[in-house]
């Protein structure tokens, strides 16, 4: 063991000072230390993406930094995409409505791409969002329903909420 | 992931002092997707990291009066890929750094990082060679400039010496009839990494004669090369799909390629000449 | 009831656990964590076969963190789930390299993987074989002793196979081989176990089934299985890869009643690879033959499949390799020779498909092949021997529904093959080709025991709401969404007044789980047996309240109406409370058990009708070859399936689509790469699986179909299609370029070194 260091973390908007180990990853800091198991421990190779969370405002994968890299800044996880009273982001709302999850394993990481992906603001066609879940692997479903459920939420931003 | 010391340095200077000072121990540190497999698959071991991405020297884009281009070491390929000065001036780059790994590494990873890791199933050190880029690299107050060409020494290998740190990437001008162009082979589109990458940076003159060839092969070598016999039977010459192919035919035939799990060396080759070839016949096609 | 009575039939719903999963709430076992839990790392062998000299565990213990170190000597007694050739931990011998050899407990991860650096094992080296029919050789080393290397030899003989080549006017022969292919779930196997003060255990981790996982850990830990509980985690996928052949559960058992602690065993990636049990590589040498009008009229087989260093449940994948496809096709002749070899390799076992895809592989490119020499469109001369309805096959199958038939010309004509075909030019290097595969699958299997039933409890709480309280569980694929929408739509409730339970050991019925695609139509038919016998209940109930006759009444979204009066009514939570809550009263509940209507197979003779229906799955795919670089490019995919009655279309449509994806990795690029053993690309980056630009979004059709034994008319949906992929693809390339590739994956150097050997290109 070495000697531990000071990081200070904004997850979720909420800020935390935490003592943790050198070696030790942002994901296992998210998952052990703050309990937000959410961002899950998939391929450890920088492929699977089921790790994705923010980084201030940009998908990453939690299992190729450390803890350390990520003080001072914001990381968001998928735990705080849900409203008031429960009621789903509208990624989640459109993942839910196109049967776009299985396992369910990966899931979190396919949504925080879309968030972030939905952040930018920008209109994909079905081709760039295929390009743009490479980072994310999905055994169960085959993609097409994940891929109906991006474009789904990044093309109709309002939508998606019609319950 | 074996226990190590994380140095956090305020500056270069700072930063290339540690590296000294702990010699083999030490590894620096920027985006870490690729340090942090290696540490976490106890694949290396280091007593130090010391943690370059917070060095505010070592951002930025800067296109130069002269058309230069220089590139901070940790500007990560999403924001080479997204750089409207690279977008327009050095297209090429720009689709490169978009197809580096998969979107989540490229908002992490630095070019920089990139380049000292010298993996050669990577994209940015075959294009990047091909445009005659040159890296800048500091210890302490020295600093010296680096051809790519001559950086990269081998399958992981790199001509930093102790305590250098990669500060920027320089691009030279791109001329008006100068055209780059870079493509990458993957056996499916499901593989992240290229097998065979093949760039080249062509300037015709007004008599459609190739005046000035750069043709660089990556990723199925230990390091980039340049294909210099083939750029000899290309220079000076108004090339048709003739001499374009036995071009090609010329590089792949001397290629000491790499074989592995994902391929022969054999297959390699195979596919270096038609990728060759197919990368020449697009500089012979008319602008878009 | 018929299905178009039934309300919530046919409808597509979400998976009832959605919003969990899409919020990062659900648990999978590597989210648990309790007090005073500690972590444990394995140490596995970095030989394919090496005599155990010496332990030496000193350091280890000394470490920091460190709690205890266990060895084959803590796990002594043999086990295994067909033949009991394997410890927990390696005994004496190690077999291949990733064989479990010693497990360090500690405080965390880190420390105990620091631990693992610290223990020496002495090995003395023994010779290994790694070919299977090297192994089985005169001479060869003996992986286990007394075996001669042989783990299982399936012989049979149908008919009259001499006459049947006599009579042919084509015979195809070749041999065709298929590699490991890796489950590559997303969560890779953990467990989480722990020991209360009387030493009762309990596990948590992402089984099949909670009841068989029970029965093995009372045999491997030599406990009674009243003292052990297992509960059913959320299942990060499986494919077969958490069936209980990894020895990871078993290792997080023993750990936790050595430490006397909670103990958490999550496996990396690496371990995945090694201990997951992957697709059992063989090499099938075929020959076949049909008669000029394209009747198939011999076929002979000798398999060989890999076993690796240890068994699993891969005897009884080779038996469904070596039976199969021919309750697809009508045959009568038939000779097959089936043997499962030990290797100093991984040891292979149970995946999607379970020994379906490797024959449907082989078969589906033969019929091709076969189609060609008699000049036969490849649909039509399947459509000549396809299986239909009321027949009974050669192995004695009774074929209950099947609309294979339907399912052939509907994809056939939704590529638009002939069309394609005619109009079609080569572009630069890129040829375009079309195939066609074809598959089925059980919807149960009474294979491993005489019993392939599914009991259930429906109980009511208080305020209406139904719990189906059943074993059988959801391994991701949906399976408790279908019990819920069964007894929901039985009912007349709300699909949100329904839940069910975690499938817990303690407090569920015996059951197998998600085993051969058997929840739909054997727990699905129990559920709706629950359901039905719940609903008398609550409408004779409800009669005396509203003092009507039972036959008066119907359920609707939760209220009992008195049909054709509307204004009398009385909730199902009224009904539940009133009939509770009064001397002498009881919750409402009802209990069904059913049983498939099928028998053992004969063990000598393989005949036996063993499952209640059997699933179609036909695909038509048009491939792009680039035959400069060898490389196949997906371009369309038709996929057809008869699965009865389609409960759930959209999830219906999940499966086919995943099963597809692994089909077609298996088809293009997915194999385990060995050296002497050993794993060279055992990581996610070097082993590719499909992402979402692999290929476009299959057109799934569905054909109307009705299973007579099904609940609703529905049968299995998640195996049928993974097996008709790999043939497709061949066929497609074939189609496309001339040449047939016979080993999978048909990789880009394959197809060149094809198109080369046949001189140009």
């Amino acid at each position: 063991m070495s000697k531990r260091i000071e990081i200070s973390l904004t997850v979720n908007g909420e800020p935390h000072q935490l003592s943790v180990e050198p070696r030790r990853l942002l994901l296992e800091v998210l998952r052990d230390d703050l309990g937000l198991t959410g961002a899950k421990r998939g391929c450890e190779e920088g492929v699977c993406g089921c790790c994705t969370v923010l980084l201030d405002g940009r998908n990453i994968k939690a299992c190729l930094m450390l803890a350390a890299q990520a003080s001072g800044r914001s990381v968001t996880t998928v735990e705080a995409l849900a409203g008031e009273n429960g009621r789903l982001h509208p990624v989640q709302e459109a993942f839910v409505k196109h049967g776009a999850l299985q396992c369910g394993y990966c899931t979190p990481g396919f949504v925080m791409t879309t968030v972030a992906l939905v952040e930018a603001k920008r209109p994909l066609d079905e081709a760039q969002a295929r390009e743009a879940l490479t980072g994310n692997i999905c055994r169960c479903t085959g993609y097409a329903h994940i891929v109906e459920a991006v474009l789904d939420a990044v093309n109709n931003p309002s939508g998606g909420s019609e319950k | 992931m074996r226990a190590f010391e994380l140095l956090e340095p305020r500056s270069v200077a700072e930063a290339s002092a540690m590296l000294l000072e702990h010699g083999e121990g030490a590894r620096a540190l920027a985006g870490g997707t690729s340090l942090v497999l290696l540490l976490r698959n106890r694949l290396a071991q280091f007593s130090h990291v010391v943690h370059i991405g917070r060095l505010a020297e070592l951002r930025g884009v800067l296109l130069a009066d002269d058309g230069s281009l220089r590139i901070g070491a940790l500007t990560t390929h999403a924001e080479v890929a997204a750089h409207p000065a690279i977008r327009s001036r050095f297209p090429v780059l720009a689709e490169m750094a978009a197809q580096v790994a998969n979107p989540q590494v490229r908002n992490v990873a630095t070019l920089g990082g990139n380049l000292c890791l010298a993996d050669p199933a990577s994209d940015p050190p075959t294009c990047l060679a091909a445009l005659g880029a040159r890296v800048r690299v500091r210890r302490g107050g020295e600093a010296r400039e680096i051809e790519l060409e001559r950086f990269f020494r081998g399958y992981y290998e790199t001509a930093l010496e102790p305590g250098e740190v990669l500060t920027e990437v320089i691009v030279p001008p791109l001329a008006a009839a100068q055209k780059a162009f870079y493509t990458r082979f993957i056996t499916t589109p499901a593989e992240g990494r290229p097998l065979v990458s093949v760039a080249a940076c062509v300037a015709a003159d007004g008599a459609q004669r190739w005046q000035d060839v750069r043709l660089v092969l990556g990723a199925a070598v230990g390091a980039p090369l340049r294909m210099a016999r083939a750029e000899e039977m290309l220079k000076g010459r108004r090339p048709d799909a003739g001499l374009l192919a036995e071009a090609a035919a010329r590089a792949a035939q001397d290629l000491d390629a790499i074989g592995d799990v994902r391929a022969s060396a054999a297959y390699r080759r195979e596919v270096a000449r038609v990728l060759v070839r197919r990368v020449l016949e697009r500089a012979l096609e008319p602008a878009r | 009831m018929h299905a178009d009575d039934a309300p919530l039939i046919g409808t597509s719903l979400a998976p009832i656990n959605a919003r969990d999963k899409v919020s990062g709430g659900a648990l999978y076992a590597a989210d648990l964590k309790l007090p005073r839990m500690l972590h444990a790392k394995v140490l596995r062998s970095t030989y394919a076969h090496a005599r155990i000299r010496h332990i030496d565990a000193s350091r280890a213990l000394k470490a920091p963190g460190v709690k205890a170190v266990l060895t084959g000597a803590d796990t002594p007694k043999p086990w295994g789930i067909m033949r009991k050739d394997e410890h927990v931990l390696a005994v004496d011998k190690v077999r291949f390299v990733g064989e479990e050899v010693a497990v360090v407990v500690a405080s965390d991860e880190h420390a105990a993987l620091d631990a693992l650096e610290l223990i020496r094992v002495d090995y003395e080296e023994l010779p290994a074989v790694f070919d299977m029919r090297e192994a089985l050789a005169p001479g060869a080393p003996e992986i286990h002793a007394g075996t001669g290397n042989l783990a299982r030899e399936i012989a049979f003989e149908r008919g009259d196979v001499e006459r049947g080549f006599a009579e042919a006017k084509a015979v195809h022969e070749a041999v065709y081989e298929t590699p490991y292919q890796y489950h590559a779930a997303m969560e890779p196997m953990a467990s989480v176990a722990a020991v209360d003060a009387s030493g009762r255990l309990t596990l948590w981790a992402p089984v099949h089934s909670v009841h068989r996982t029970l029965l093995r850990l009372a045999e491997v830990l030599d406990l009674p299985t009243s003292q052990i509980r297992v509960v059913q985690t959320m299942v990060g996928g499986s494919f077969g890869g958490k069936l209980g052949e990894d020895a990871n559960l078993y290792i997080a058992a023993r750990a936790a009643l050595a430490c006397r602690a909670p103990v958490r065993l999550v496996n990396t990636r690496i371990e995945d690879f090694l201990g997951a049990r992957p697709c059992m590589p063989s090499r099938i040498e075929l020959k076949m033959a049909a008669d000029a009008e394209g009747r198939l009229t011999a076929k002979q087989a000798e398999i060989y499949g890999d076993n690796g260093a240890y068994s699993g449940l891969t005897p009884e994948v080779i038996l469904v390799t070596a039976l199969r496809l021919d309750n697809l096709y009508r045959m009568k002749n038939i000779r097959t020779r089936a043997r499962l070899v030990y290797t100093n390799k991984i040891p292979s076992g149970g995946f999607r498909g379970f020994g379906g895809a490797q024959i449907a592989f082989a078969h589906e490119s033969h019929m091709d092949a076969l189609a060609e020499k008699l000049g036969m469109d490849p649909v039509e001369f399947r459509l000549k021997n396809v299986v239909t309805a009321g027949e009974r096959t050669v192995h004695d199958w009774k074929i209950s529904s099947c609309e294979v038939a339907q399912c052939l010309t509907t994809a056939d004509r939704l590529i638009r093959r002939r069309e394609k075909r005619a109009a079609r030019k080569a572009n630069g290097p890129l040829r375009r080709g079309i195939g066609i595969g074809t598959s089925l699958h059980v919807s149960g299997a009474r294979q491993l025991a005489d019993w392939d039933g599914s009991t259930v409890l429906l109980k009511f709480n208080p305020d209406g709401r139904a719990v189906v309280v059943c074993g059988e569980g959801d391994i991701g694929q949906g399976g408790t969404t279908m019990l819920a929408q069964i007894a929901a739509a039985t009912l007349g409730l709300p699909l949100e007044h329904v839940s069910v339970s975690v499938a817990d050991s303690e407090s569920t019925p015996y059951t197998w789980g998600a085993v051969a695609s058997r929840l739909t139509l054997i727990a699905g038919n129990a559920v709706m047996a629950a359901a039905r016998s719940a609903r008398r209940k609550l409408l004779a109930l409800a009669a005396q309240m509203l003092e009507v006759k039972e036959d008066d009444l119907t359920i609707k979204d939760g209220v009992i109406h008195v049909v054709g009066v509307p204004d009398l009514s009385v909730s199902v939570a009224k009904v539940c409370m009133a009939h509770q809550l009064r001397p002498g009263g009881e919750a409402v509940f009802a209990r069904a058990t059913y049983d498939a209507p099928t028998v053992v197979a004969d063990h000598k003779t393989y005949l036996g009708n063993v499952s209640a229906a059997c699933s179609f799955a036909v695909q038509a795919i048009e491939v792009e070859v680039d035959i400069e670089t060898g490389t196949v490019r997906i371009v369309d995919i038709v996929a057809v399936d008869d699965v009865g009655k389609a409960l759930n279309p959209q999830s219906v449509e999940g499966q086919i689509h995943g099963a597809i994806a692994q089909g077609a990795g298996y088809a293009l690029h997915e194999q385990l790469v060995l050296e002497n053993g050993r794993l060279l690309n055992g990581n996610l980056a070097d082993y590719v699986v499909p992402n979402a630009l692999s290929f476009p979004a299959p057109r799934t059709v569905i054909v109307d179909g009705y299973e007579p034994n099904g609940p609703y008319g529905a049968k299995g949906a998640s195996e049928a299609p993974i097996s008709a992929t790999a043939g497709a693809i061949a066929n497609a390339v074939y189609d496309a370029i001339g040449v047939r590739i016979t080993s999978l994956p048909i990789t880009p150097e394959k197809v060149l070194e094809a198109l080369r050997a046949r001189g140009g290109a």
